[in-house]
């Protein structure tokens, strides 16, 4: 990785420090990304960027943390000099899981790097799906595209060395109709670690051709009732939900600060037996996957519910030592300039056996809700809300008219055991953000699920 | 060496902006009443912008110290991004004489000593460990940051301004029993009293106990008053309508000021130009002059939120909502959003009050259409409160902002967003 620094030589000057300043354990990332990004409104460009970004991120431990970055390498040694300061004031009294040093180089391999792709060449797919938007009733297209190649050296005070190289591409788009009195908007998003060969693989004539029609439809739509309702969601909604109503409640660093409902609660039934989830950096080419973690932890599949039961949780060196769990590899940061915190990567719920058809001929009044419009939890309540772009009412077992997107709501301890089936139809492909202080790239998924929940419709 | 950078822009025939951003700050993370993690950031950097042949480039470079050939690189690379770009150029501000607002830079701030600002966040966390109470788990945060903005162009625009910050959280979970949870957040451009952190753990605590003893309403339709964070939520639905480039590109409800938007009662302000508030500034991104702008006058829509650019694609006049930091080009965003308080008494309303609100994002900007969890809510009845939680507040933000019955005397501030009460027609499930 060129980046104008000696690597040596800033590992001999960190050790020496360290020295200095009697800073048992510590670690460093220098972290370089290169990044285009383009986004389209109404055939009008609105930007188009091309930047490298390099800089270093240190955190020292003595107890507790002691965390300096710069964006300016010449001021590298003054990051690390102040990151083990800090550590030195600190004098906490926590701990942290080391382990052996590990000595590695892993890349994300892909068929046609992004690098290699002209800029002109992405600005004539923005053009192009832009044009595919076009149609009547739509008063806005939004196209963007957007990607980046991390490359990240990582040691620590143990001597592990480890060289990551992980590029992520994500595009999207979407439309906005008028009409009958009512604006609705709908769109699709594309993404994953992955090179050009994603983009290529897209039909978006299809996909064009679906946002264009559901946003028209959904102007004669009306909302959906409120109150409690049998809900089928779909894979989309699926990962949204468990995302919030699961996923965050599971993250160590909430169960160590009291901060959640299911601290306390490793093997006991949480759920419905039925119902297994999976939070797993390692799937190939998702957007949420990785090979190490942020504090150089081999990234780990974590069944967190297995048969109904909470077996795991998701942490990083310091709640597994508190917990007295197998690191699992879920530090991440933002980026160079943030410390690590306990996230997800890609979080799912492991299929079933029913069928689409027998859970919707399961619902005598309910509604089929489907698409990701994000969510929040409180975790340490216990309450989460996640949204839908649309769906459908049933009525005894048949889907019948169309209905508004909407957000639901519904309680972690409840809702978890309110799972009536599973479907036997797994996607994990909606890649998203997730925001916890931080932004990390995620992806989400699962089959179609029937539960209950709170609906917020206005009806 | 930003005068090496324009004088190397002046040697080029094309319109140029410089935007350049240097700062450090110090943040702190209290977890289980212990400061945990410490650290210290340093930032600084420079974004370029580059008009040339009506179309516009863009580009940035971190950090301040660069050799001349490094910032001739930058210019011809961002000279070059223009040449392909095919973004649109509609020139840069012209600028006017920004009138200093008052009270963005405290020198307590900006000269305090690492080491007292740790001290300080021990002390709080010590203050945590002390007000905790039995069955109550605390974590929090406290940050302080100085900054330098500045801002030069090819209309002759130079400017630079000096602020500092200062935020302060506190987080109380109950855990005995059933579980509440409580927060605050508030942020400062000068350094607050201890007082002030205090005041932060207590008001977190209390909510805390309110949630913990909170259960499910039944259902509900008609009025309700909204505490400012709730209203604040229910009135950033519509803000996003509001947004210059939604009106140009037909993502917004509206295309033309003038139409009625709230009962009469309400007025909302964008005013950057309010003393030591998180919120305000001299100029924004591009150097435009900060304004006061009425965004709704008796539930009148008056104004959209505008930049340079897209006040000139709309024939509008810009009303200075320019927001970035170096590493982006701008865009448009708020200030201070402020709502004029009414003449109605309503610190004794008796009947159902909504405190706090989540999951906005889920909310439908264009169609107006949410239904956001109820964090905290109470039914004051005969001076008594019954606390609520985990129901639903569903509504159209058009119809609830038209259903307004009254506006409250006494306003609150939330970091740059200050709301009265407000009393409204609203449902609940």
């Amino acid at each position: 990785m060129p980046i104008g620094v000696c690597m040596d030589e800033l590992v001999r000057k960190a050790e020496e420090l360290a020295r200095r300043y009697g800073i048992s354990y510590y670690e460093i990332r220098v972290t370089k990304v290169t990044a285009s990004h383009l986004t389209m409104q109404n055939s009008h460009l609105e930007e188009l960027a091309l930047n490298t970004e390099i800089g270093i991120g240190v955190r020292a431990f003595n107890g507790a943390w002691g965390f300096s970055s710069a964006n300016d390498m010449s001021r590298a040694e003054k990051a690390i000099e102040t990151a083990m300061k800090i550590a030195k004031l600190s004098k906490g009294n926590s701990r942290i899981y080391t382990g052996d040093p590990v000595k590695d180089r892993a890349e994300i391999k892909v068929e046609k790097s992004f690098l290699d792709v002209d800029i002109e060449d992405k600005l004539s797919l923005v053009k192009e799906v832009d044009s595919l938007l076009k149609g009547d009733s739509i008063s806005n297209r939004k196209v963007f595209y957007g990607d980046g190649l991390k490359e990240q050296f990582y040691f620590n005070s143990l001597g592990s060395e480890i060289e990551t190289v992980v590029p992520r591409v994500r595009l999207g788009f979407s439309v906005t109709a008028k009409g009958n009195g009512e604006m609705q908007q709908y769109w699709k998003i594309f993404g994953g670690t992955a090179g050009w060969e994603l983009v290529e693989g897209i039909d978006f004539p299809r996909w064009a051709e679906v946002a264009k029609e559901k946003a028209v439809a959904l102007l004669h739509a009306r909302s959906p009732p409120s109150g409690e309702f049998d809900v089928v969601m779909d894979p989309e909604l699926t990962g949204v939900f468990i995302h919030e109503a699961l996923g965050h409640a599971v993250e160590a660093d909430a169960v160590k600060n009291g901060d959640s409902i299911l601290a306390g609660r490793l093997g006991e039934k949480i759920a419905v037996e039925s119902l297994t989830v999976v939070d797993d950096p390692t799937l190939p080419g998702r957007f949420g996957s990785y090979v190490y973690d942020d504090e150089g932890i081999m990234a780990r599949r974590v069944e967190i519910i297995r048969d109904g039961v909470l077996v795991n949780y998701l942490n990083d060196r310091e709640t597994s030592a508190l917990l007295g769990l197998e690191p699992n590899g879920h530090g991440r940061a933002q980026g160079y300039n943030y410390q690590p915190l306990v996230r997800m990567s890609n979080t799912y719920v492991e299929p079933g056996d029913w069928s689409f058809d027998e859970m919707v001929a399961e619902v005598k009044r309910g509604l089929y809700m489907i698409g990701d419009k994000g969510g929040e939890v409180d975790t340490a309540n216990g309450t989460f809300t996640f949204g839908a772009k649309e769906g459908y009412i049933i009525e005894n077992g048949e889907i019948k008219e169309q209905v508004r997107d909407v957000a639901l709501s519904g309680s972690i301890l409840d809702v978890l055991k309110n799972i009536r089936a599973v479907g036997d139809d797994l996607k994990v492909d909606f890649p998203g953000y997730c925001g916890k202080g931080q932004w990390v790239p995620v992806d989400d998924g699962g089959p179609h699920v029937l539960t209950r929940a709170l609906v917020g419709g206005l009806l | 060496m930003i005068d090496e950078l324009i004088s190397i822009l002046e040697r080029q025939n094309v319109d140029w902006e410089v935007y350049w951003e240097k700062g450090r700050g110090g943040s702190f993370k209290i977890e289980r009443e212990r400061l945990e993690r410490s650290q210290r950031k340093f930032h600084s950097g420079i974004g370029l912008r580059i008009g040339c042949r009506g179309k516009l480039g863009f580009s940035y470079i971190t950090g301040l110290a660069h050799d001349r050939e490094t910032l001739e690189n930058f210019v011809k690379r961002t000279i070059k991004l223009a040449k392909i770009s095919e973004v649109p150029f509609r020139g840069f501000p012209t600028g006017g004489r920004p009138k200093q607002v008052r009270g963005l830079y405290d020198k307590t701030i900006d000269e305090i000593p690492f080491e007292d600002a740790h001290a300080l966040a021990e002390d709080f966390a010590a203050r945590m460990a002390e007000l905790r109470g039995e069955g109550v788990t605390l974590s929090g945060s406290l940050a302080l940051g100085v900054g330098t903005s500045g801002v030069a162009n090819s209309n002759g625009v130079f400017l630079e301004e000096r602020s500092t910050g200062m935020s302060v959280s506190a987080h109380a979970v109950m855990g005995e029993g059933r579980t509440g949870t409580g927060s605050y957040y508030q942020s400062y451009r000068s350094l607050q009293p201890f007082e002030e952190l205090e005041s932060a753990i207590t008001r977190a605590i209390e909510e805390a106990k309110l949630s913990g003893a909170a259960g499910k309403l039944g259902g509900y339709s008609g009025e309700l008053v909204l505490e400012p964070e709730a209203f604040g939520a229910i009135l950033g639905i519509l803000l996003e309508n509001l947004y210059g480039d939604s009106v140009y590109f037909g993502r917004s409800r509206f295309s033309r000021p003038g139409e009625p938007v709230a009962s009469e009662g309400l007025t909302v302000m964008d005013d950057p130009l309010i003393g030591g508030l998180p919120g305000s500034y001299s100029f924004d991104g591009e150097g435009t002059p900060g304004k006061r702008t009425v965004l709704i006058e008796d539930g009148v829509l008056k104004s959209f939120l505008l930049d340079h650019t897209y006040a000139s694609f709309l024939g509008m006049e810009n009303t200075g909502n320019a927001v970035r930091d170096f590493r982006t080009v701008p865009h448009i965003g708020t200030s201070n959003v402020v709502v004029e308080p009414g003449k109605e008494s309503l610190e004794d309303f008796e009947g159902i009050v909504i405190k706090k609100v989540f999951g906005e994002h889920t909310a439908n900007p264009i169609s107006g259409d949410f239904s956001l969890t109820v964090g905290l809510g109470y039914v004051v009845k005969n001076g008594e409160l019954r606390p609520f939680r985990d129901n639903m507040l569903v509504g159209n933000v058009f119809e609830v902002l038209r259903s307004i019955l009254g506006v409250g005397r006494e306003t609150v501030r939330r970091g740059s967003f200050i709301s009265p009460r407000v009393l409204a027609v609203g449902k609940i499930v």
